[in-house]
């Protein structure tokens, strides 16, 4: 499956010191009552993708993440289940996961579908399928964002995300818009739905001449991984290896099965 | 606009407050429902409030949960050999709350349960995660939250899987344990009813919850039920509501008959949203008054079953399925005094044994999503 990439936008909290609710009063007058950091930090990579992307009203939204939003549920259950107060409505609604993805869409201008997903394993690539599926029936382009948010105590997200608690864990939001036509196309990612062994993978790895990066979660493989993480890592992977004009192949791994997806840059 | 490739429904099974599909499709046709009540408690009061809860106690665990789904998903599976199960995917469309990340605010923020550090990869696909290990399914899994339309549109998400050659089969999931923190949430909106679910009447006053696991499988193996397809989008005046004129029920409707190739007079009957809340069924009965040129029977299933939130995608259509398949639309319960006169949903009992059929989900933050679904007598 190949997917074509026309637009782009990352931010990660270890690369930037950068105030996200301020910058979204300031820089994109945007009014941020009601929401929460994980929806602030979801609409700030939408508003850096606008700046240098066409969305279109009726391209479709697909937002997916690690965990989800830590945020919301560290609030209510510290306020509703431990101090036994009742929930307060807007808390109530922004523990819906499609709530993130609905003001994205509003900050884009966007109508179309709009989806808030989540994967156990491989939540980006399979995000990724899911996009190249529905591309395939209405014709659209779709925005698609990856976002991780290390909220509270980041004893949470790694217990929840299986990780070493020597880990060091990151908030990070990517978005690609993404197009099924190479016209106006910056890059082409390519991945499918097998999933390879470690010697598979290790030979196919050998015969690539791309840069390499493997997930964190990709042990006893002899190529480079980021010292920090974030589950969606994959998403920020791609956008690097545009931002420096570098042909990429990444690998990710869950339970001993990886995954392999390619970035080739265009023009 | 090209139209949408047709997915054949292969299966459908669920557990509901009547229990499985043949108890629900009685209960329903002799009218014999059992509703339960539960105390939900807000800042202002203490309810007791009616709600359609599951006839064997699922608990907010995960393992009650789990063991829940893979009940009914074990009926669906057990018709698929293993080579089928391989080319099977698995979509869940839920508005539950991950219990794994609640606990692990719990184990790590309340000193007095604080736990040793431990760590294991969970999320609120989890559930989809283990079911499709249990199964031996394909390792594509997928959970969806878009509120109330959350398994509607796992089942378009799942038709575009199989519609890409992604794969044979796609089970689709909906699930619904009501959580207090949920069922609060409605009764601290003044969202719940604290009689009984009166869709479309002019005195309803609100919804009664539901819990519910449904199941589909979707394949294109050829049998007497398609997905013909749908359309979905987002589109909200605000976060909880949408106009009362009913624009964005409107645009989702007519894209859903647009994008199946069919005209509005090839439809059947609509089963409707039909919260029974002031908003959702005033703007649902003017979009459907608008779309349809002439009256249209249309119905609502939520009285028999509660609204079971992010399940209602996939277990009120296959209630309306399992009904058809009976040779009957379910009349719409307890609407006296319709909104529209001209408008009313159906309240008998009505043969219909095939035809096309349009089933609508309106969601918060501006989620709609409209399926449309054919059965064919052979």
């Amino acid at each position: 499956m190949r997917l074509y990439i026309t637009g782009y936008s990352s931010y990660r909290s270890d690369m930037e010191d950068v105030e996200v609710k301020k910058e979204l009063k300031q820089r994109y007058g945007l009014d941020t009552r009601r929401q929460d950091s994980f929806v602030h930090l979801a609409v700030f990579g939408a508003q850096r993708l606008k700046e240098k992307s066409i969305i279109n009203s009726d391209d479709e939204l697909y937002i997916t993440s690690g965990v989800g939003n830590i945020d919301i549920l560290l609030k209510v259950d510290t306020y509703v289940v431990e101090e036994k107060e009742s929930i307060r409505p807007i808390d109530f609604i922004n523990i819906l996961g499609n709530i993130t993805s609905y003001y994205v869409a509003a900050s884009l201008g966007m109508k179309g579908k709009n989806i808030f997903q989540i994967s156990d394993n491989f939540t980006y690539i399979h995000s990724l399928v899911s996009v190249y599926a529905s591309m395939n029936s209405s014709k659209k382009d779709v925005v698609l964002g990856a976002i991780d948010l290390v909220s509270g105590p980041d004893e949470v997200i790694k217990r929840v995300l299986g990780l070493d608690e020597a880990c060091e864990v990151i908030s990070s939001v990517n978005y690609q818009k993404l197009s099924l036509e190479d016209q106006d196309a910056i890059a082409e990612v390519e991945f499918d739905l097998k999933t390879y062994t470690k010697s598979e993978i290790q030979a196919l790895i050998d015969a690539d001449d791309n840069a390499l990066l493997a997930s964190k979660r990709c042990t006893g493989l002899d190529v480079e991984s980021d010292p920090r993480y974030f589950e969606t890592m994959a998403s920020h992977a791609i956008n690097h290896a545009i931002e420096r004009g570098e042909d990429l192949t990444y690998i990710d791994c869950f339970e001993d099965a990886y995954k392999i997806l390619k970035v080739k840059c265009l023009g | 606009m090209s139209k949408m490739a047709s997915i054949y429904i292969l299966d459908y099974k669920i557990d509901s407050a009547q229990g499985g599909l043949t108890e629900t499709i009685s209960a329903i046709k002799d009218e014999d429902i059992k509703m339960s009540s539960k105390v939900i408690a807000t800042e202002q009061e203490v309810l007791e409030s009616p709600f359609f809860l599951l006839q064997h106690e699922v608990q907010e665990k995960q393992e009650s949960i789990y063991l829940a789904l893979k009940q009914v998903v074990s009926q669906v599976v057990s018709g698929l050999g293993t080579e089928k199960r391989k080319e099977t995917a698995l979509i869940i469309g839920t508005s539950l709350v991950d219990l794994y990340l609640t606990d692990a605010i719990k184990d790590t923020v309340y000193p007095y349960r604080k736990k040793e550090y431990s760590a294991q990869k969970h999320s609120i696909d989890t559930y989809a995660k283990r079911l499709s290990q249990e199964f031996g399914l394909n390792d594509f899994t997928m959970s969806i939250n878009t509120a109330c339309t959350s398994s509607a549109n796992a089942l378009l998400e799942g038709s575009n899987l199989i519609n890409s050659g992604m794969f044979e089969n796609v089970i689709v999931v909906g699930v619904e344990i009501i959580s207090p923190m949920m069922s609060s949430g409605f009764a601290s909106m003044k969202l719940l009813s604290q009689s009984r679910l009166r869709p479309f009447d002019v005195n309803r006053d609100g919804l009664v919850l539901g819990e519910g696991v449904a199941v589909i499988l979707l394949g294109k193996e050829q049998s007497d039920w398609t997905l013909m397809g749908g359309f979905s989008n987002c589109d909200s005046v605000n976060i909880t509501s949408v106009s009362q004129s009913g624009d964005e029920y409107i645009d989702v409707m007519n894209a859903a008959i647009r994008e199946t190739g069919i005209s509005t007079k090839d439809i059947t009957a609509i089963k409707a949203h039909a919260t029974g809340t002031y908003t959702n069924d005033l703007s649902e009965i003017n979009a459907i008054s608008k779309v349809f040129d002439d009256p249209i029977r249309f119905t609502a299933l939520k009285p028999y079953v509660g609204h079971t939130l992010g399940a209602c995608g996939v277990l009120e259509l296959a209630v309306l399925m399992g009904a058809i398949d009976e040779g009957f639309i379910p009349k719409t319960l307890s609407c006296r005094d319709p909104i529209l006169k001209e408008y009313v949903p159906i309240s008998e009992h009505q043969k219909c044994e095939d035809g096309i059929f349009m089933c609508n989900y309106f969601g918060f933050g501006g989620n709609n999503t409209s399926l449309i679904i054919k059965k064919e007598s052979r």
